[in-house]
């Protein structure tokens, strides 16, 4: 293609469309636009044809801008406020980060699980979960029975009398050490505020067996904690480990051969104090039932 | 992990201009609204990705602008193509008298007629007015790359309305490489 003298200061014309059509949408830096200015000015048939495109642009915002005020569908409100997606959450992504994490875990080992937890919880790392963990799991089943109002936990440890509420308990701890084979404890946060509801039994994939779901709530309030134990897939003791999804917080670890996940809709200091309750009172390596 | 309420709120915001840039793309009122229910539920499910930094609407525009490529590759109707090789198709095209149809054509009908990277990056300009920064965010291109986009369709749109340019019968999206 020639490019005629009068193109200048543009080298071919298809530069030239470019620059005219940003100086049209105000796009260009100021020095550049002065310059279009000027050529514009001097080359009268060219402004012509960018008058030709500002009206095609204002016959295009003349025709459809309106749609944005039409009123929106119900539908469309409806989905936005009530659509719970299916559980898609950012950190069970990556299996990269599992293989980090493993490493982590062995190197607790060596260090020994007292120092980590030492060493740990001031910076335990926002961690990602591989997907199909059990702390997803364990997140995932935190969500699903914490709004339960009429059937938070299969079993249930208010009794009518204090008697009727140990045996419940001793039950609950019974069963699900039986069925988890590992020793379930009901921890005691009445120190921290809160109040044991239950427990149930859950599904837990990968063939490591079922896990299980300690539900916790505030006493005298309506937030709940849960506890989520499980016999891990490698005995090995890990670093604790917190991670927040959303609203959920989580702090994990594995100890003794137990995976613990403490999960809650708390700020992290909270549900830390929690944390370490339960570590405290969770049983140790050597009194644990033998496997 | 459940999509918080202010998330929701804010997303709310949004349904008026992504309907009108739905509907602008696609003309047709139900294909549109398909089209922002499938950007909505992806958005929600994909809330937490969402940088707050950023403006929701381009956020919400891209997923759309993502949803719409899936629907066209999935109906088999994207070719690549070289962009030096549609600018000479265009320009053959442009200067073929063959190709003059001798028909003005209706505002809304020649913007059909674009090829879709070249009308979307220009009703993003011009009806939704976002920059051209704002645009290369939502098509994930580069802005130099915008620019010659939107001069290419404004030419073509205006050859079209003066009725001498690119009829082809069967609209093929090419994806400009």
């Amino acid at each position: 293609m020639a490019v005629p003298p009068s193109l200048f200061p543009f080298p071919t014309s298809d530069e030239r469309d470019d620059a005219l059509s940003a100086w049209l949408d105000g796009e260009l830096p100021a020095e550049r636009r002065a310059e279009v200015d000027a050529w514009l000015q001097a080359n009268p048939e060219e402004a012509a044809r960018v008058r030709l495109w500002a009206a095609d642009r204002d016959a295009l915002r003349a025709r459809l801008v309106s749609t944005a005020s039409e009123p929106v569908p119900d539908r469309l409100q409806q989905l936005v406020l009530q659509h719970a997606p299916e559980a898609a959450t950012p950190w069970w992504r990556g299996r990269g980060q599992w293989a980090a994490a493993l490493a982590v875990f062995a190197l607790g080992g060596l260090i020994g699980a007292g120092a980590m937890w030492r060493v740990q919880p001031a910076r335990a790392v926002v961690a990602q979960a591989p997907a199909g963990s059990w702390v997803q799991r364990a997140a995932l089943a935190h969500s699903v029975y914490v709004p339960e109002q009429r059937h938070p936990v299969e079993v249930a440890v208010a009794g009518r009398t204090a008697e009727e509420s140990r045996a419940q308990e001793e039950h609950l701890s019974r069963w699900l050490t039986r069925r988890l084979n590992v020793p379930v404890k009901l921890f005691d946060l009445r120190e921290q505020g809160y109040e044991l509801v239950g427990g149930r039994l859950l599904p837990d994939g990968n063939g490591a067996g079922p896990g299980a779901q300690l539900m916790y709530q505030a006493a005298g309030g309506t937030a709940r904690v849960t506890v989520y134990l499980r016999k891990p897939d490698e005995a090995a003791p890990a670093a604790f480990r917190f991670e927040r999804d959303g609203d959920v917080n989580l702090f994990y670890w594995v100890e003794a051969g137990t995976g613990y996940a403490l999960a809650g809709s708390l700020p992290r200091e909270q549900l830390l104090a929690l944390a370490e309750a339960i570590y405290r009172q969770q049983p140790t390596p050597a009194a644990s039932a033998p496997k | 992990m459940s999509v918080p309420a202010s998330f929701r709120q804010q997303l709310l915001g949004t349904i008026p201009r992504l309907r009108r840039y739905a509907r602008s793309l696609l003309i047709d009122a139900a294909a549109a609204d398909d089209l922002v229910q499938t950007a909505l539920e992806r958005a929600l499910s994909h809330w937490h990705q969402f940088d707050q930094q950023r403006d929701i609407l381009v956020w919400v525009i891209s997923i759309a602008h993502n949803a719409h490529m899936d629907t066209l590759r999935r109906g088999g109707r994207l070719a690549i193509v070289d962009p030096h090789e549609l600018q000479v198709e265009q320009d053959l095209r442009g200067s073929d008298p063959g190709a003059d149809v001798g028909l003005r054509m209706d505002l809304i009908a020649a913007l059909r007629r674009l090829p879709v990277e070249q009308r979307e990056p220009l009703l993003l300009v011009s009806v939704e007015e976002l920059s051209y920064a704002e645009c290369a965010e939502v098509l994930r291109i580069p802005i130099g790359t915008v620019m010659s986009r939107i001069s290419r369709g404004r030419a073509a749109l205006r050859a079209l309305l003066d009725g001498h340019a690119p009829a082809p019968a069967v609209q093929t999206l090419r994806r400009v490489v």
